[in-house]
């Protein structure tokens, strides 16, 4: 590991064609501390995310994650090495139960030993035991049996966090995890993310400054898929060109 | 009775019904030998529900194995010496072996192209059979196929010549896949075959190469039609050109799909309905299949579950109106 | 001998022209309605069976040649109305379902009213015999199935690329949404694009008819060739149903020359070469 980074970019790059989304990002994250990606929209914030979790190949530039190079790395195989991720349009099993679908994230853990045709889920202890300790976590026990189709809107985000949990990660990687949530439901979600911050790297993406400016250690903003200020958040919000790029938007 | 069904024990529910049904099923019916056919396309609809029910993979090519398995075993017999249970080992793996290289080259596309691929690989089989008439007998068929006698090791445990004591064996062997197969839905691997076919994107990003799971769903789907296709050719002493044909496809499918996917039961459902209907109907009116056609497009416009999920539902509601009775 | 080579590759164009008109009809239906017709094969037999009846009753083969497809198209266009649609909306599963039970339909009411054997069709008058080219002979009739492919194929394309019909076609393969806010009727550009296509399947029936007669059970075969068709040349795709078609029919054209037995294993086995190579087709996109 490298001067205590977790993660680390070098010149990456994401073109479509000839639109560059992501255009030389150098992004370091800190090991142990709640990492904010935010910027308006349109400024490569999901297409980075995209390149990080393995969903696109950049076209140019490397990541590494905890020294090792995972640029070319597909998505199934990041999760061994202690990647995690959420979604930002919740994508659980929604006929699936709570507890199901908690169980088999920690069984993806394990990758292909689920292969394992002639055994019983029951056998699986640990991953049943991963799957109700998260459930107590995230608050959904009662909830165990209920098809994650019929939880409610802001129970289905704490469950997409809870998914990225299962995984055991070191570094979880949050997509808008508070997209789509009542403003009563927030505040919830951004308790659960600073507590899970206490025992993992967490770095998310979100539009909505307001919410990161509380629970960050730090923040980076993006604009036209280049990096323009990245800082503590006081220094982040008081920055004249961030007002700038967020104005921008407003206008 | 639903619950009952649907209890989880390997051993309880489902599986002492299709005992009671493996046991009655002589008995209703006008001969063993068509309680036999039952129950071998039965375990052909159960493969195949494996695939389309469990991991939402239609495979169009499941008369490939069936019909691999069917001359595989067939050949060993007549020109290997093999017997019974190695003829049938001999076919089951080949079904594997087979079905692993169709598998790897059709989930490279998924949906619409999966399906097309797989029927155009199943074609292919067919003419490669058709192509090989010097061993398969092509238009004619593979005639003389024996069943030879029940041994294990040298010793003969059962002449299989009667058409009960060849259902015995069948049963067994459809009550041993039945078995395995609920126990492979109930494992690791089944469970993740469903989470693959409930969203494949979060499969993958929760750490599952979904690929190997869909390969080894293939590999043991074409296993169990391989093993299914052998029985038929002792059965009826012959394989026809037809075993391996596109339409053999089409019937196992309709059947798993008739029968309602996702459930097992559901899978002899289908196969015995369609076989049987079949042997009436065939004898009545040769033109049968029209109706079938018709069944078809009925059971798309009102029973989207299936003859399972009829039964289902219909259970639902009676035990929903006995409760209301019962109440004060 | 190489008159041999010639006569062949002749012969494996105006089956590729064939393997072409059922296809494109496939896959102008799939790209619109994003729906996979399995009754594709039945309606291609319906139409040889046509040209076989009306023949039969007016001995003019262009009266079938013209009128045969038009009556494909139009009973597509009733059982589109009637059943078809009612499956958009569900998964891929209940197309195949309901297609498949048209095509049995089809196929046991063609063995109803023309008997469960085969029938042959005598080449149309006009077109019987032979144009000689200096020492090089070929059959008057299939050179005409060439050409008046290639027609219909060139008239397809300017249907497709340059009248409004075909912008509506292309836009609603793109998104079905676009169709709506350009105005135009979804529903009725649905029934027209699914007469269309299986009316292309039923003039292939037609056409081929002369030379390979009409069968009760030739609807599997063929619905077989169109997904390899569609497979080598990528779905939705105009040049690909083109490409693959010529492909195929020259492959199967050549091959029965070399190994006849094995002719149509070697479309297969062109199919699976492709796949290894380009697992989205020629001209598919990813």
């Amino acid at each position: 590991m490298t001067d205590g980074y977790i993660l680390e970019t070098q010149a990456l790059a994401l073109a479509y064609g000839g639109f560059r989304a992501v255009d030389g990002v150098d992004l370091k994250v800190r090991e142990g501390t709640i990492h904010s990606v935010i910027g308006p929209n349109g400024a490569g914030k999901t297409s980075l995310f995209h390149c990080l979790t393995g969903g696109r190949r950049p076209t140019e530039g490397s990541i590494l994650f905890a020294g090792e190079d995972i640029t070319r790395r597909p998505a199934h195989r990041r999760i061994g090495i202690g990647m995690a991720r959420s979604f930002q349009v919740t994508s659980l099993f929604q006929n699936l139960s709570v507890r199901e679908n908690l169980r088999l994230a920690a069984q993806g853990r394990d990758g292909d030993r689920a292969l394992t045709f002639w055994r019983s889920v029951a056998e699986g202890k640990a991953h049943l035991a991963l799957a109700d300790e998260v459930m107590e976590r995230l608050n959904l026990t009662a909830r165990a049996g209920v098809a994650a189709g019929d939880l409610s809107h802001g129970q289905q985000r704490v469950l997409e966090v809870g998914m990225a949990l299962c995984g055991r990660p070191k570094m979880l990687l949050l997509d808008e995890p508070t997209s789509g949530m009542g403003i009563d439901d927030i505040p919830v979600m951004t308790g659960l993310i600073s507590e899970l911050g206490r025992d993992h790297t967490v770095m998310l993406i979100e539009h909505n400054m307001g919410i990161v400016m509380s629970i960050s250690h730090t923040i980076t903003v993006m604009s036209r898929g280049q990096i323009l200020v990245e800082g503590k958040p006081d220094e982040v919000c008081a920055d004249a060109r961030v007002r700038a790029a967020y104005l921008g938007e407003a206008a | 009775m639903t619950a009952f069904l649907k209890s989880k024990g390997i051993f309880g529910g489902m599986t002492l019904a299709v005992a009671a049904i493996l046991v009655l099923l002589p008995l209703l019916l006008p001969s063993a030998t068509l309680a036999s056919e039952i129950l071998i396309f039965a375990m052909a609809a159960l493969a195949c529900n494996l695939l389309l029910g469990y991991g939402g993979l239609l495979s169009f090519g499941q008369g490939l194995f069936f019909g691999a398995g069917s001359y595989l075993a067939s050949l060993a017999m007549i020109h290997g010496g093999f017997g019974l249970i190695p003829a049938l080992l001999a076919a089951a793996v080949a079904g594997a072996v087979l079905a692993t290289c169709v598998g790897w080259l059709s989930i490279r596309r998924a949906g619409i192209y999966f399906v097309m691929l797989t029927l155009a690989f199943s074609q292919m089989g067919y003419f490669l059979a058709y192509t090989l008439s010097k061993w398969t007998g092509g238009d004619n068929g593979l005639l003389d196929v024996p069943r030879p006698d029940l041994s294990l090791f040298g010793i003969r445990i059962a002449d299989l010549s009667s058409a009960g004591a060849y259902y015995t064996l069948v049963a067994v062997l459809f009550f041993a896949v039945f078995v395995g197969a609920r126990r492979v839905i109930d494992s690791p691997f089944g469970s993740t075959l469903v989470a693959i076919r409930e969203n494949e994107t979060r499969a993958a990003a929760i750490g599952f190469d979904t690929r190997h799971f869909k390969m080894l769903a293939f590999t043991l789907s074409g296993a169990v039609t391989a093993l299914a296709g052998a029985l038929y050719a002792m059965l009826i002493n012959y394989v026809p050109l037809d075993n391996i044909a596109m339409s053999m496809s089409e019937n196992i499918v309709i059947m798993t799909i008739i029968g309602g996917t996702g459930s097992l039961l559901g899978s002899l459902l289908g196969a015995g309905a369609l076989v049987t209907l079949g042997d009436i109907l065939s004898a009545m009116w040769p033109r049968w299949q029209m109706l079938l056609g018709l069944a078809l497009i009925l059971i798309v416009m009102f029973l989207r579950g299936g003859l399972w999920g009829g039964v289902e539902h219909a259970l639902d509601r009676f035990l929903k109106i006995r409760e209301k009775g019962n109440a004060p | 001998m190489l008159n041999l080579y010639l006569f062949q590759i002749l012969n494996g164009l105006g089956l590729g022209m064939i393997y072409f008109l059922i296809s494109v009809g496939l896959t102008i239906i799939f790209g619109l309605l994003n729906f996979v017709n399995f009754a594709h094969g039945g309606f291609f037999m319906l139409g040889a069976y046509f040209c076989y009846a009306l023949l039969q009753a007016t001995g003019q083969f262009w009266v079938a040649l013209v009128a045969g497809p038009l009556a494909v198209g139009a009973m597509a266009w009733v059982a589109e109305k009637v059943l078809i649609r009612r499956a958009y909306h569900l998964p891929h599963t209940f197309h195949i379902l309901i297609t498949v039970g048209v095509a049995l339909i089809l196929q046991e009411a063609c063995i109803i009213v023309w008997g469960p054997i085969g029938k042959s069709i005598p080449i149309p008058e006009t077109l019987q015999g032979v144009v000689i080219m200096g020492k090089f002979a070929y059959p008057k009739y299939r050179l005409f199935l060439i050409l008046f492919s290639a027609v219909i194929g060139f008239a397809l394309w300017v249907l497709l690329e340059r009248t409004r019909f075909g912008a509506l076609v292309r836009a609603g393969s793109e998104s079905t949404e676009m169709v709506s806010l350009l105005g135009a009727d979804i529903y009725k550009l649905f029934s027209l694009t699914f007469a269309l296509g299986v009316g292309l399947a039923g003039l292939a029936g037609v056409l081929s008819g002369p030379i390979r007669g009409a069968h009760p059970f030739m609807g599997p075969e063929v619905l077989g060739l169109a997904f390899v068709v569609v497979v080598i040349g990528g779905m939705g795709s105009f040049t690909g149903a083109l490409v693959g078609g010529l492909i195929i029919g020259l492959v199967q054209s050549l091959m029965s020359s070399l190994w006849p037995e094995g002719a149509s294993l070697m479309i297969y086995g062109a199919m699976a070469a492709v796949i290894l190579l380009r697992p989205y087709g020629l001209f598919g996109r990813a």
